[in-house]
């Protein structure tokens, strides 16, 4: 099946992480090959098994253009890690440039592990009439390229602000190291989670930490969120050590960030926004209703809109900027997923 | 005094600053619209909040809420004032921008002086000895789309090499794309309504009810001839659900067969129809339909009635419609049962009678075996009239507008972000060679290394 095949890319993905962290400790350019060996065998693994699984649909729907797997929640998150890595190592080969591969690794893990914690289906079901029309390839791919853009500018705006921030009580440092602390704690988190599980359907995000049923362990994991934020903290001018070791500067990273978003708004405009309002008008008989997913889209749009005003009009630079980008993402996040998680809506495929 | 008062004004809302603290202001009000439930009625809120608080106080944040419109914020005084500020924050902003812009398109260009090149971000020297250089430089430029502008100073020859500057006004295109959308909109809440009609198998309407409750009337009848609804093996989910629809004008029917289905909608008149949903609603005219085959294979059509006798063909055999079941389900003590009201497994109870002897047996529609009787085969097609088909209908002629604007702002983005315009200036001295570039994005820096490196691979 093919999901078993894209969980072995997820396994690869996770696995890479700590290849990417040796490398940017040691600085030693074979274990830095082998890193980004690992990260692309698992996007090449991971065609296959989204190929394999274009194939099941394709046996049920028998339309090409309806067979793409991006209808549920699962195979959009799955989608949505390909378009990332395969972004990263694109970038990697372009720039020459490893230096945040760990956190690209993170999120693929983080995105993989929550399809298993989520217990979200798996299985290729049939289409439901409503997303049986040919704008599903355009809105869903587009939006899910756009989102994984974001999440690229994301991750290099929140080492810009930890790079060029001096000051470790200003709240821009506390709140990116927060972030970065949570997205590893959330990481380790979830691996727990899923290999405790005994039935893949009934697990629980951070059952086996925060949420645990025994006090002793479900106390000791809030003081180890709390540590590891801590120590993001504390040890925060480690990355940026090792950023100016690689001869990173702040500049690159804020002229990706740029790039990111410059990429990935007019597509989330005209996939996300455009292309999603063409759909509602052929299928719900309005083009634009305040569905909870479209006033967030709207939301998502103007914050990644006020970055582009506040460079290009106001002059912005610097770590003000790229706050910007890293709350858009954010955003993006409760678009995405928040959503379907806790408000109800039209956009009810992408639920569990 | 006035005028003082005008310019403040116009200044106020020519600034970035109000569009950004719009942005942040319209994204919190719409923020808002999707955790407190957009309901008129009082209870989904009272209910909503009483998960947080005594019901009484929550009977208070109602009254809040309500004053605010909170309830309603996306048809709200507020919410809609504050698009029509962005509109107009728009508009002030072009025309406070634009001819500025078409300005610097006209005037001549006249060279920098060496203070403001020598602080752009970007500075690359070349030291070089070449009489030709000026022609070299010249051509490569322009093979790489560029226009050029040569001036005489006293440090050396200035180039300005210019690509894609017109590019900028793609910005106001954008602006204006959002201007038109916001016009559709507005013609579409002025000369449009959105509505929905069910519709029983076999009847038609002439009115709409309108999402506010009222009813509007339209001057043709919709009848809907069929509907049909098709679920996944094994399962109640639908696979797909058609309505057969029929329009009928001054009693003369216009147009027929028409076939409306989830993402297939149907336009008369500029009135939209779309397949929203469907439900089970018996009626008296509803009718089962039958097709019964005798020992040669010979085909029979027999329509009935609820308990109406009808004749099996060709025997002294009588047969009635005694039960019905639109899922027909089995439960652990063995008994049937009502899956769902939704046609998923339809089933009838058929009483045959014989010479005053009565037989009964369930035919389900989906399973073939159950069509055998003792008196041959009798496939149970479809109960006809007995399912309303729900439909929601629009009139938006802002929808044009709406589609005009879409395409502006594809395009206006893509050029506004993906053909930024390049400057370079580049200072032909004694011996050397400065470029200067004021923005530095990386790809800038590039192309001079690429240039220099060109530069010097013809000396050599």
């Amino acid at each position: 099946m093919s999901y078993q095949i894209i969980s072995i890319a997820g396994l690869l993905y996770m696995l890479a992480m700590p290849g990417y962290i040796v490398y940017l400790l040691t600085k030693n350019k074979k274990i830095g090959i082998v890193a980004t060996g690992v990260l692309s065998a698992g996007t090449l693994i991971h065609i296959y098994g989204f190929i394999q699984r274009f194939k099941e649909m394709y046996s049920i729907n028998h339309s090409i253009m309806r067979s793409i797997p991006i209808t549920n929640l699962y195979e959009s998150l799955i989608f949505f890690v390909l378009c990332m890595v395969a972004g990263y190592l694109f970038i990697e080969w372009k720039y020459k440039n490893k230096s945040f591969g760990v956190f690209v690794s993170i999120i693929a893990g983080i995105t993989i592990g929550l399809t298993d914690v989520l217990g979200v289906t798996k299985e290729v079901q049939p289409l439901v009439p409503a997303l049986k029309s040919n704008w599903l390839l355009a809105h869903v791919a587009l939006s899910f390229i756009s989102y994984a853009a974001f999440a690229i500018s994301f991750i290099t705006a929140i080492l810009h602000v930890i790079m060029d921030t001096e000051n470790k009580k200003s709240f821009k440092y506390i709140f990116s190291t927060s972030i970065l602390g949570f997205m590893v704690f959330l990481f380790i988190s979830l691996i727990f989670d899923s290999l405790s599980a005994s039935n893949p359907k009934s697990v629980k995000i951070f059952h086996t930490t925060l949420g645990s049923s025994s006090l002793i362990i479900s106390t000791l994991s809030w003081i180890a969120l709390l540590v590891t934020v801590f120590l993001f903290w504390k040890f925060g001018d480690l990355i940026k050590k090792a950023l100016h070791s690689l001869k990173i500067n702040s500049q690159f990273l804020e002229d990706l960030t740029y790039k990111g978003i410059a990429f990935g708004f007019p597509i989330f405009t005209i996939g996300g926004l455009v292309f999603g309002a063409i759909w509602a008008d052929q299928a719900w008989g309005r083009y634009w209703g305040w569905d909870p997913k479209e006033t967030w889209s709207l939301i998502t749009w103007f914050v990644y809109a006020f970055y582009l005003h506040a460079k290009f009009i106001r002059g912005w630079k610097g770590t003000k900027i790229s706050m910007i980008a890293v709350i858009g993402f954010l955003v993006t996040i409760f678009t995405y997923l928040g959503v379907n998680l806790f408000l109800s809506g039209l956009h009810s495929y992408g639920s569990m | 005094m006035l005028n003082k008062l005008n310019e403040k004004v116009w200044n106020f809302f020519s600034s970035v600053d109000l569009a950004v603290a719009l942005f942040i202001i319209i994204s919190s009000g719409a923020a808002i619209g999707t955790i407190i439930p957009q309901s008129i009625e009082p209870e989904p809120i009272i209910k909503f909040f009483s998960k947080f608080m005594s019901i009484s106080s929550a009977h208070k944040v109602y009254e809040i809420i309500s004053l605010f419109d909170l309830n309603n914020v996306y048809h709200s005084w507020w919410f809609i004032f504050l698009l029509f500020m962005f509109a107009l924050n728009l508009i002030v902003c072009s025309i406070d921008r634009l001819p500025s812009l078409l300005k610097s398109f006209k005037t001549s260009p006249k060279p920098y002086p060496m203070q403001i090149l020598e602080n752009m971000p970007v500075k690359k020297t070349l030291k070089i000895n070449d009489d030709k250089i000026l022609d070299k430089i010249k051509e490569i430029f322009q093979n790489r789309g560029f226009s050029t502008h040569i001036f005489e100073t006293q440090e050396g020859l200035q180039i300005h090499a210019k690509k894609w500057t017109k590019t900028r006004l793609a910005v106001y295109l954008t602006h204006l794309s959002i201007l038109i959308i916001l016009a559709g909109a507005l013609i579409g809440s002025f000369f449009g309504f959105r509505g929905s009609m069910n519709i029983v198998e076999g009847t038609g309407l002439n009115f709409v009810i309108s999402d506010d409750g009222k009813a509007i009337p339209l001057d043709f009848e919709v009848r809907c001839e069929k509907f049909e609804a098709e679920y996944y093996e094994n399962s109640s989910m639908p696979k797909a659900y058609r309505s057969y629809i029929k329009i009928i004008e001054n009693g003369k029917p216009v147009m027929e067969n028409i076939v409306i289905e989830v993402n297939q909608p149907f336009t008369y008149k500029g009135i939209t129809f779309y397949q929203a949903s469907y439900g089970f609603q018996p009626t008296e005219h509803a009718e089962f339909r039958f097709t019964y085959f005798d020992k040669t294979g010979k085909e029979f059509n027999i329509n009935a009635h609820f308990e109406e006798k009808f004749k099996i063909p060709q025997t002294s055999v009588t047969a009635s419609v005694t039960d019905f079941s639109p899922a027909l389900g089995v439960d652990e003590e063995g008994k049937l049962f009502n899956m769902t009201s939704d046609m998923i497994n339809p089933a009838v109870l058929v009483t045959f009678e014989e010479n005053g002897k009565k037989t009964q047996q369930w035919i389900l529609k989906r399973i073939p075996e159950t069509w055998q009787t003792p008196y041959g085969t009798l496939r149970f097609n479809e109960l006809w009239g007995a399912q309303f088909t729900g439909l929601q209908v629009r009139k938006d002629p802002g929808v044009p507008l709406i589609y005009i604007g879409s395409i502006l702002m594809c395009i206006g983005l893509f050029i506004c972000l993906f053909l930024r315009p390049v400057n370079y200036f580049v200072v032909i001295s004694k011996n050397q060679i400065n470029f200067y570039c004021p923005t530095s994005k990386g790809i800038v820096e590039r192309q001079i290394d690429e240039i220099i490196k060109k530069l010097k691979g013809e000396q050599l």
